[in-house]
């Protein structure tokens, strides 16, 4: 099954194709070694992956060392500590970084929780009284 | 001589008593779109009230108008100069800090952006859609011109059913939409400008508040208040360490509240809101620009 040639960024979705293969070796990979693991399900030109590869060292998520006349990729931190720096910058609402991100719901107390259930029962009673009314 | 004492008194009351009242006052929520505008013509006229009041007194204490010769012997030339000098530099402080709240909020939501292209998969039920496998039931928006991402874990996911689902993710696509992220930026710039001693949250916190109200505003205009509702209780997280700090009530029952009322309408506090918004800028502006066209004038004749 190939992509679909219409879809949005197709470069954003193979970056993290790309990273999922740098996080599963167990060595730094190079552009000849990450295309043959990516041919395996989908048919890219070379010079694409070494494209991806490129962005992503540009993007600070990819280290690469020479080896001879190719480059060998590997993942700037294991996925799990990326995936921590995310979360930590997604919950963060203290101090000087807050206007980073607006999340849709914040924590809440005890009380706010009880306050919540008890606006939110009164809008579904309203609801069903508008229903059997019209 | 009372141009600049009337600007300065000005300044000093956008800048304390006015946004404190405000931020006490409930009535702003009911009109959340003319409100962002009062707090953006508070924040500006305040701006432009020092601004101002700098640069009338310098021209006051520099002589009469149709005088505009500036000597470097006269200790009042001196005096206005170095008034000048002083407003020039609080004009330039708050360029700065804009600046770099821009320049800031971007890096960080680039990286933020590209460390969810790489964790999160993609899902076609809107543009730009990204799903993280994590269990924090998250929803949010990363802004930008081109390229914008709607974030939800997979723990709000399986929080929500497919009509609250649909009311996060058209709240997000207001957000989005109406850049209400710029809205905040600017507030955000004027908080960092000031000094730490006497700057206050209120003007950012209530904007945040506002800019939520009004997505909510449009998401219910979409698929009406329930699902909405719903779905801000389902992910409104699991009780904060940190809550008891909080204020009476947070954002989120003041917002769930506001849905289970009817759909606000009040056109004539939100008209009577835009025009003293309108007055709060034209009347700085015209008394620091009267003067000036004056002297100009007379200088022309």
């Amino acid at each position: 099954m190939s992509t679909d040639p219409k879809a949005p960024r197709p470069l954003g979705d193979l970056e993290r194709l790309v990273m999922e293969q740098l996080w599963a070796a167990p060595g730094a990979l190079t552009v000849r070694e990450v295309h043959d693991r990516l041919s395996i399900s989908r048919d890219l030109a070379y010079t694409t992956v070494m494209t991806v590869l490129d962005r992503l060292a540009k993007k600070k998520l990819t280290e690469r060392e020479r080896d001879g006349k190719a480059w060998r990729y590997r993942a700037a931190a294991p996925r799990e500590e990326l995936a921590a720096d995310l979360m930590r910058d997604a919950l963060d609402r203290a101090g000087d970084r807050r206007e980073a991100l607006v999340r849709f719901v914040g924590q809440v107390s005890d009380e706010e929780a009880a306050l919540l259930r008890e606006a939110l029962s009164r809008l579904e009673a309203g609801g069903e009284a508008e229903a059997r009314d019209g | 001589m009372i141009t600049p004492l009337l600007l300065a008194a000005l300044a000093l009351v956008l800048t304390g008593p006015a946004p404190a009242l405000l931020a006490r006052s409930t009535w702003p929520y009911r009109i959340p779109r003319a409100a962002v505008a009062l707090w953006q013509a508070i924040s500006l006229a305040a701006v432009l009230a020092a601004l101002g009041a700098g640069i009338a007194l310098s021209y006051s204490t520099a002589g009469e108008p149709g005088e505009p010769r500036f000597d470097p012997t006269a200790p009042r030339d001196l005096a206005a100069a170095a008034v000048l000098a002083l407003t020039a530099m609080v004009g330039i402080r708050l360029l700065w800090a804009a600046g770099r709240v821009a320049v800031g909020t971007r890096a960080r939501r680039r990286r933020h952006r590209d460390l969810v292209d790489i964790l999160a998969t993609p899902d076609g039920l809107i543009p730009g859609l990204r799903v993280l496998s994590e269990e924090t039931p998250l929803a949010y928006c990363l802004p930008a011109i081109r390229g914008a991402r709607v974030v939800v874990s997979v723990g709000a996911l399986d929080r929500l059913d497919e009509s609250e689902l649909r009311a996060v993710l058209a709240h997000e696509q207001a957000h989005l939409r109406a850049r209400h992220d710029l809205v905040l930026e600017a507030f955000t710039a004027l908080h960092m400008a000031f000094p730490r001693f006497v700057r206050s949250d209120v003007a950012l916190e209530q904007a945040r508040t506002l800019v939520e109200l009004l997505a909510d505003d449009d998401a219910r205009r979409r698929n009406g208040p329930l699902p909405l509702a719903r779905a801000l209780v389902a992910l409104a997280g699991a009780p904060a360490p940190e809550a008891g700090l909080a204020a009476a009530r947070s954002s989120t029952v003041l917002r769930v509240q506001r849905l289970a009322d009817p759909a606000p309408n009040y056109p004539l506090l939100a008209a009577t809101t835009y025009a003293v918004a309108a007055a709060l800028l034209i009347v700085p502006t015209v008394t620091v620009a009267a003067p000036i066209l004056e002297a100009l004038a007379t200088a022309l004749d």
